[in-house]
This record gives C-alpha cells, sequence and structure tokens, in this order.
C-alpha cells in the first residue's frame, strides 16, 4: 500500500489543500445543484476524505523527516565525540606506557651497576655498591628460588585449557 | 467485509514509517586490544641475586603497562556509553 502513498506524494502539498477546500465547497454546494447533488456530494466526501488522509500523512512524513535529521545531525556529533574520545585513551595509554617503561628501565640500569665493580662514585654510595658487589658475588640465588619464581611467572599456562 | 480491509489498508499505509538512521558501534582504539605478554621468567643458569630483581623488575613493568590497557578499556567503555547515552536521550 505504501506504493500508492509514495506515488501521491509527489503531488505537491497546495495541490491536498486545493482539494480539500474544493471538496468542502463541493458538499456545500451540491444542496443548491438538484441535478448533481447527489455526484456533488459523493465526490466531495471522497475528496474532503482523501485530501485530509494525505495532508495527516504529509504532515507525519514531514515529522518523521525532521525527527530523522535531527537524530542523524546527534549522531555525527557522537561520531566526532567517540573519536574524540578514542584520541584521548590512546594518548594516556601511549604516555602512560612510556612513563613506565621509562622508569623500569632505569631501575634495570640501576641495578646493573651493581654488576660491575669499576665504582667511580665516592662516600656513602661507594661503601653502599661495595657491600651490595660484595653480597652478590658470595650468595648465589638458590636454584630451588629461580624454579619458584618462574613458576609463578607462568601461572597463566595452568589457566590455559588442554587443546584437544 | 472486502471493502474494510481495502479501506483498512489503505487507511493504515499511512502509519508505515521506516527509520533509516543506524547509529554505528565505535571501534576501539587498535592499541587497546594488544595482548598482555607473558611474564619473564630467569634464564636457567644465572643465580645472581641482580638477575632475578631484573627479572622482577620488568615483570612489574609488564603488569602495570597490562593496568594500563586495561583502565584504558574502562575508560573507553564509560566514556563511549556517555557519548551514546547523550546521542539516544530524547
Amino acid at each position: 500500500m505504501w506504493q500508492l502513498t509514495w506515488i501521491l506524494s509527489f503531488l505537491p502539498n497546495w495541490f491536498w489543500i486545493l482539494l480539500l477546500i474544493g471538496s468542502i465547497a463541493s458538499v456545500i454546494l451540491s444542496r443548491f445543484f438538484l441535478v448533481y447533488k447527489l455526484p456533488m456530494k459523493i465526490g466531495g466526501a471522497i475528496g474532503l476524505i482523501l485530501s485530509v488522509w494525505m495532508l495527516g500523512a504529509a504532515s507525519n512524513e514531514a515529522k518523521w523527516e525532521a525527527r530523522v535529521k535531527e537524530l542523524e545531525e546527534k549522531l555525527l556529533v557522537a561520531e566526532q565525540a567517540s573519536k574524540q574520545i578514542n584520541t584521548e585513551i590512546v594518548e594516556k595509554v601511549v604516555t602512560n606506557t612510556k612513563v613506565v617503561q621509562g622508569k623500569a628501565k632505569t631501575i634495570i640500569e640501576y641495578i646493573d651497576r651493581w654488576n660491575t665493580k669499576e665504582v667511580i662514585v665516592e662516600g656513602p654510595e661507594r661503601i653502599k655498591r661495595e657491600e651490595v658487589i660484595k653480597y652478590i658475588e658470595m650468595c648465589p640465588v638458590p636454584a630451588a628460588i629461580i624454579d619458584a619464581h618462574n613458576a609463578a611467572a607462568t601461572l597463566n599456562k595452568a589457566a590455559e585449557e588442554p587443546k584437544k | 467485509m472486502k471493502y474494510i480491509i481495502l479501506s483498512l489498508a489503505v487507511f493504515l499505509s499511512a502509519c508505515s514509517t521506516t527509520v533509516p538512521v543506524k547509529q554505528k558501534f565505535p571501534d576501539a582504539p587498535k592499541e587497546l586490544f594488544e595482548k598482555c605478554p607473558n611474564l619473564n621468567i630467569i634464564e636457567p643458569g644465572k643465580t645472581a641475586i641482580t638477575d632475578l630483581l631484573k627479572t622482577v623488575v620488568s615483570n612489574y613493568a609488564l603488569y602495570y603497562e597490562c593496568s594500563i590497557k586495561q583502565e584504558g578499556w574502562t575508560d573507553w567503555y564509560g566514556e563511549q556509553k556517555k557519548n551514546f547515552d547523550k546521542a539516544n536521550e530524547k
């Protein structure tokens, strides 16, 4: 049935207003024409119903089109906001990751200094480093502790389901 | 009866309206899809406490990197939901 509405919707709005006025006039004037009384009444009634219906449909269509346009504008704004959110989140993730990696690198470099005997610092820091180096040389970590560490570091493998 | 059906069809056709607007689900940034790496283990044969400490430090770093990504997902969902709700409110 929508095809009928679609075809009729090509007619301009003024046509339906004109038909409405004409139909009302036809119904009113029908009483003055004895010969054409019935055809004028029937034609007027049909025209009245059709024009009111089409004007209603056009008004409904216009209302929906306005809503669609409004929604499209809202979605466009939301899409742009969504892209902005993504950019901000990526920037935050990348920056924070770089900070963490940088700090970890600094700590590892600091630990690496204990692996060399060429201590170039003086004062209490030198004493501290020498103590640490001495401790490292004298106390190797037992294999059991390393195994326990490695077992803990690979805990996720236990959670993985065996492949069938 | 057939006139009633026909007239109903004609009148109801005015109510048929399709809304050709679809909201696209937003794409998450590819940085958030990176999997958290496995933790480092101490290589066999290394017994110095510094090796143990370095591995622990790098594992802490891996945890925090992963935590940043997880936080990123939480922020992404929260912000996108707010944005979605704002677009859909009447």
